[in-house]
């Protein structure tokens, strides 16, 4: 049996250690997936309204708890305390009302075009799901994935980011003690995803294996699984024959936002959003303003304008409820955020502002300045020769600014990209509008919105390598399948006694 | 109908197990605009509880209902046998509540209560009857918002 690691999770301001947690081995992580998936029945047992309330009940446990877990989220996530609020605001509000997403699991009747109701339409459960949860969100994502799971009926395991577990570890202790029904069914794995993901890949018993992660490590997990079914190909009849099945791999992976502003719009309010689009969480975030495209005649206005709002962010000790950067959550992060402005500066980019390194020396308390970048639009033309800073996830406080001649242009632009996770555009133009919604090539569209929307009706997803399956997706719908029924039995039964 | 044109009536004054409760219904009816967002006919209840213990057990102190009327709302003792939800208080926040002297800074208590509940300081909590989907289509996500209960994006997170 291996020996079991103690994990060491640190302060991301500070170092200070704030924990050791016990890591999961491969034996713990098989013996999980197995409890998991002997006690899925206990869900089964409950119907959705049952299950949805006692989400709902934990929801208020959540709030009860919320400075204790908001403390968890800002030292080991590095998170800004204000935006830790958002964090557990959209779980827990997400838990509060989650009978809403019913409506994509409810029986459907269909009728044929004799105008006979046989036809039925079940959604059921898939079975055990694992969930692979990123780093930047110590608490939302992951305990949406497991809060999903739990809804439509899926036993789970949730792995956290080794880097910050505790916050999770803190939400599961707390379904326990509110004593949540079939808490057998749900379980956290600690472990690094280099080896963990292979044990979920090859256990027959995982039917999901869904993950949020950047889109080149959603491939690898596809290689590995391609590789895995490879060495379990039966040739015993001659011709290659794979013993393993499907499993259903869900990703959500990285975006590369585009953000166009028009020239009919206050701009002073679209800048103050902009930067709260685009920095949010020191914009380590998925969905976050990346590219920032601006017609011509308003350019050098807006991005003055937007220079000076983010010239406003304050960064540092992410305790403090001013404070709107908060450290880098890997030195990683650090080093592309560098690699991204001196590549740009290879192609003579103009850096409005930022650039700037803090860097103590060690892992934590590292900080980039919120940094404008701009890009030339002839530089996105052919995406392979593009700048890094306009082809990749910028999943830092590093962000470019193109100008565009009209709305076909800013349009054109923003599609060139390998991502499509959101779009957004500012304008007052109802006809533009409409070719917005109809041509930019993204799976989520937003017309002069507020960014960071809450609300439990904003679905996740995207389209190219923004996710995989595509499209714009609601957990709760994804974690089923549709079970066609005929049931002919009251046209037929006197033909067949 | 306008917001001002709507008028309270407190039906069995006396009902009440609690003067805290019969306090609270005094003063709601003082403000029968905060309910102008839900639709004829909806009600709730509100449920005082002196402790967390006593939420879990579902063992109110005191629980009265407020139906939403054409003219504004009704407000009578008891539960109701279909209300749409249970908004549950502790007795600590509905003492502050009362002493609030304008709808703004009672919406603005009431948002406290429900953000960052203290079971000294006062909390509140709401328990749904009916479905999410439902509720809304009676206005109960508007009602929330002027309740101070639900934030505008804008409070919820700013930069």
């Amino acid at each position: 049996m291996a020996k079991v690691q103690e994990l060491e999770i640190r302060n991301k301001y500070t170092g200070e250690l704030i924990d050791t947690v016990p890591a999961d081995t491969p034996e713990t992580v098989k013996e999980k997936i197995k409890k998991v998936d002997q006690n899925q029945h206990l869900l089964k047992e409950m119907d959705f309204f049952e299950r949805a309330q006692l989400l709902a009940k934990f929801a208020t446990k959540l709030r009860f708890n919320k400075s204790q877990l908001k403390d968890l989220v800002v030292a080991e996530g590095g998170l800004p305390i204000k935006y830790s609020e958002w964090e557990l605001n959209i779980v827990m509000n997400g838990f509060k009302f989650c009978d809403w997403y019913y409506q994509f699991l409810e029986e459907k009747s269909l009728t044929s075009i004799e105008g006979e109701q046989l036809v039925k339409i079940k959604y059921i459960p898939h079975g055990l799901a694992v969930c692979i949860s990123p780093r930047n969100t110590p608490i939302s994502l992951p305990l949406y994935q497991l809060g999903a799971n739990y809804l439509v009926g899926n036993g789970a395991i949730v792995k956290p980011s080794t880097a910050c577990p505790l916050t999770m570890l803190k939400a599961y202790s707390m379904m326990e003690e509110i004593e949540l029904p079939a808490l057998e069914a749900l379980d956290l794995v600690i472990a690094p995803g280099e080896w963990a993901v292979d044990e979920f890949l090859q256990s027959p018993l995982v039917k999901t294996l869904m993950t949020i992660t950047a889109s080149h490590t959603a491939k690898d997990i596809l290689v590995r699984y391609g590789r895995y079914l490879k060495k379990t190909v039966d040739k015993s009849m001659g011709v290659a024959m794979y013993t393993q099945p499907f499993k259903n791999f869900f990703f959500e992976c990285a975006g590369n936002d585009a953000g166009i502003v028009m020239d009919d719009v206050n701009l002073e309010k679209v800048a103050n959003w902009n930067v709260m689009a685009s920095f949010t969480n020191s914009g380590q975030q998925c969905f976050s303003m990346k590219r920032i495209i601006v017609h011509q005649d308003i350019y050098d206005e807006y991005t003055e304008l937007l220079i000076k709002e983010m010239e406003k962010l304050k960064y540092g000790d992410p305790t403090d409820p001013n404070v709107d950067i908060g450290p880098l959550g890997s030195r990683r992060i650090l080093m592309m955020m560098e690699v991204m402005v001196e590549d740009a500066k290879k192609y003579n980019a103009k850096i409005f502002t930022g650039a700037e390194k803090i860097d103590p020396g060690g892992d934590y308390g590292l900080f980039y300045k919120p940094t404008l970048v701009e890009i030339k639009p002839e530089l996105c033309e052919d995406l392979s020769k593009a700048p890094f800073l306009w082809r990749e996830e910028a999943f830092g406080p590093v962000r470019s600014i193109t100008k565009a001649k009209d709305m076909k242009d800013a349009i054109k632009l923003a599609n060139l990209s390998n991502y499509g996770m959101r779009a957004v555009v500012y304008t007052s133009n109802l006809n533009n509008i409409e070719v917005f919604k109809n041509q930019l090539e993204a799976a989520n569209i937003y017309i002069n919105a507020r960014p960071m929307l809450v609300d439990i009706t904003v679905s996740l997803g995207g389209i190219k390598d923004s996710a995989y399956p595509a499209g714009c997706k609601y957990y709760p719908q994804e974690l089923v399948y549709g079970k066609y029924i005929y049931d002919g039995t009251s046209v037929n039964l006197e033909k067949l006694k | 109908m306008l917001e001002n044109e709507l008028t309270s009536q407190i039906i069995d004054k006396d009902a009440y197990k609690t003067e805290i409760a019969k306090k609270y219904t005094l003063f709601l009816a003082q403000y029968p605009e905060i309910f102008s967002d839900l639709i004829f006919g909806s009600n709730f209840d509100f449920a005082l509880y002196d402790s967390l213990e006593a939420y879990d057990k579902e063992s109110p102190i005191d629980i009265f209902n407020v139906l939403r009327n054409r003219n504004g709302i009704e407000i009578k003792p008891g539960k109701a046998v279909d209300s749409d939800l249970e908004l549950a208080l502790s007795v600590n926040a509905v003492k502050k509540l009362i002493q609030t002297t304008a709808k703004q800074e009672y919406a603005q208590l009431l948002g406290t209560f429900y953000d960052d509940p203290d079971e000294v300081q006062g909390w509140i909590d709401f328990i749904l009857h009916k479905r999410t989907q439902t509720l809304i289509d009676m206005g109960y996500g508007k009602f929330a918002q002027t309740a101070g209960i639900l934030k505008d994006d804008d409070d919820i997170y700013s930069m």
